[in-house]
């Protein structure tokens, strides 16, 4: 009975996460084109504003870029677990399925109807933006309700078919979104560009806080149902004949998966393969226990969006560029490795 | 626990009947094979018993109640099911496959109390799969994978286990261990058994009553040395056969074109 989960034990693993999270965190805050001083920064905003340059940048650039990160991963991740258990396919991922262009589709529909992109998701103030996020949304529902309609109507069970029908898909919005793009003018062409490839920017404390609680909120919903989630990779049949119903759970993950991606694509445009490279490292180290592999990716997802994030920050300083980049540049050989390694033999009852 | 079926009808959307009313009522803690040629509905019948597939007319009865009244979940506290063993995407443990049974009688947060541990602890020592418990399935042969199985569903706690030909892709040793180990569960733990089976010899040796379905839609149910006779045998696989009685029992031996000549 050594290696079942308990509660304790999931509790001390996911703080270790976190603490590996938080030191991430505040390391790369320190790191940057400005130096920031650590003690500069602890004595305070000073009396007037503009007098201590230090405290500004890091209280009013760095940290809200860093927690955006970090909500975009977390987001990413845990999505990315929901849906490569519901689809029975550790290939799966928002940004390879199609669904996060889904949703920039959406987003830019919307843009074009009249909202800014960079104004786009202030989720908080209740202006046409909220709109935005909740096109993102119906959007990156309806592409997972398409992906997976042709997955099966393509080859039903194969865990090839179904990546075929994301690249299709993908494809197909990608022209849709170059389409739309050719048409804004070149005042907003910049930005939306930039968006497209997983900007991350500065946003303000209202916008993070918001998505900051649908992000949570969505990746507690998975967990309640990550035991079932469990059950489900055996498939269909061998879920019901445990107790747990099949169309339920795996409508319930596939709308909180599609809403934590819609939020994160809101915030930070398209950045790929999250959700491939971070459950496949957690799996590694601490096995396919759902009950775990959710909030650990999670967690660790965060941290890593934040790594990426400094990266794009720095390496090319004062330039940045999308961490977007960062992110496709590392996930592209860890896909074709696991697309190596698993299109092999693996299997599941229908 | 009693299965009862009455008229029992079923047939994929735009095809004929692929059952047609069958009739049979199977006391608590006897052990059925279902046995027949490819086609005749076999595994159709075994989802039918599951609550995965709805009868087209008839019932199913189980415990005295119609199997629809049941939950998803009520139905997984009474009926657990062995599939043909595989090799699943993600690679749980042997131990974490068995607590997965747990899951009809688990809370929200789905942590494993004593009596759950105790469940899966007793399912994994009675099948003998304690050994490798802390391995993945994609380490274990064939036979200890669906043993692994058969834990799960032992530990699902379910007074009905169904089977749907549990020993076809096992050698010889591995068929027999299978079923030595379910016959063990019907004598030890009074489960009422149904399994499906191309092995009308392994059926021979270890099931109370027989159900032999035929692709005409025919069938015969009852006790399984009145039912097993060579003539029914070579009518229902259109096969001849050669019959060996060992004590009580009989067996039986399918004999091809070129080994008929030479026999003759």
């Amino acid at each position: 009975m050594n290696d079942l989960l308990t509660p304790k034990r999931l509790i001390i693993r996911l703080l270790l996460c976190l603490a590996l999270l938080f030191v991430v965190m505040f390391v790369c805050s320190l790191i940057g084109t400005q130096k920031v001083s650590l003690r500069a920064v602890l004595s305070g905003p000073g009396s007037e504003p503009g007098q201590n340059t230090d405290y500004d940048i890091f209280v009013r650039v760095r940290i809200p870029r860093i927690i955006l990160a970090a909500l975009v991963g977390a987001a990413l991740a845990a999505s990315g677990v929901a849906l490569q258990a519901i689809l029975r396919n550790p290939l799966a991922e928002p940004y390879i399925l199609g669904i996060s262009s889904g949703a920039a589709l959406g987003v830019i529909t919307c843009v074009m109807l009249g909202a800014g992109i960079t104004t786009s998701v202030k989720l908080g103030v209740f202006e046409a933006n909220v709109s935005v996020s909740v096109f993102a949304f119906l959007f990156a529902l309806g592409t997972v309700w398409l992906v997976w309609l042709i997955g099966h109507l393509a080859g039903g069970s194969g865990i090839t078919s179904l990546l075929l029908a994301g690249v299709v898909v993908n494809a197909f919005f990608s022209a849709l979104i170059m389409l739309l793009t050719s048409l804004l003018d070149s005042e907003k062409l910049r930005s939306t560009i930039f968006w497209l490839m997983g900007n991350i920017t500065e946003k303000d404390f209202s916008t993070l806080m918001v998505s900051a609680i649908f992000i949570v909120a969505g990746i507690l919903g998975l967990f309640t149902i990550s035991q079932k989630l469990n059950v489900l990779t055996f498939g269909v049949h061998e879920a019901q004949s445990l107790g747990v119903n099949p169309r339920a759970i795996t409508f319930a993950a596939f709308v909180m998966a599609s809403f934590i991606t819609a939020v994160a694509v809101g915030l930070s445009g398209l950045v790929g393969f999250v959700g491939l490279i971070i459950p496949h490292c957690v799996r590694l180290v601490l096995g396919p226990d759902h009950r775990q592999l959710l909030p650990a990716s999670a967690i660790v997802g965060a941290a890593f969006v934040v790594f990426c994030d400094t990266i794009a920050r720095v390496i090319m300083a004062p330039e940045q560029f999308p961490v977007g980049v960062i992110t496709a540049i590392i996930g592209g050989p860890v896909f074709l490795f696991l697309l190596a390694r698993y299109s092999k033999k693996i299997g599941y009852q229908r | 626990m009693s299965i009862e079926v009455k008229n029992l009808c079923f047939a994929y959307k735009t095809q004929a009947d692929i059952l047609k009313n069958i009739s049979f009522r199977l006391k608590p803690g006897f052990f059925l094979s279902i046995a027949g040629p490819n086609g005749a509905g076999k595994t159709t019948l075994l989802n039918l018993l599951s609550g995965l597939l709805k009868p087209t007319a008839g019932t199913i009865t189980i415990d005295g109640s119609d199997l629809r009244t049941y939950s998803v979940k009520e139905l997984a506290k009474r009926i657990a099911v062995v599939r043909q063993e595989f090799i699943p995407v993600f690679e749980f443990s042997a131990l974490q496959v068995v607590s997965m049974a747990r899951t009809p009688y688990v809370g929200v947060f789905a942590f494993e109390s004593v009596a759950d541990q105790r469940a899966i602890t007793e399912a994994l020592e009675m099948t003998d799969t304690a050994r490798f418990a802390g391995r993945t399935l994609n380490q274990l042969s064939g036979g200890e994978r669906q043993r692994v199985f058969i834990a799960r569903a032992l530990a699902q706690q379910t007074p009905i286990l169904l089977l749907d030909e549990p020993t076809s892709f096992l050698d010889m040793k591995h068929q027999v261990g299978i079923y030595d180990l379910l016959k063990k569960l019907q004598l030890e733990k009074q489960k009422t058994i149904v399994a499906v089976t191309h092995d009308i010899n392994l059926a021979a040796q270890y099931s109370d009553t027989m159900l032999l379905l035929a692709a005409s839609g025919g069938y015969n149910f009852g006790r399984t040395q009145e039912i097993l006779s060579a003539e029914r045998i070579e009518k229902l696989f259109d096969v001849k056969t050669f019959a060996v009685q060992m004590g009580p029992k009989r067996f039986f031996f399918p004999i091809g074109k070129y080994a008929r000549d030479n026999l003759s």
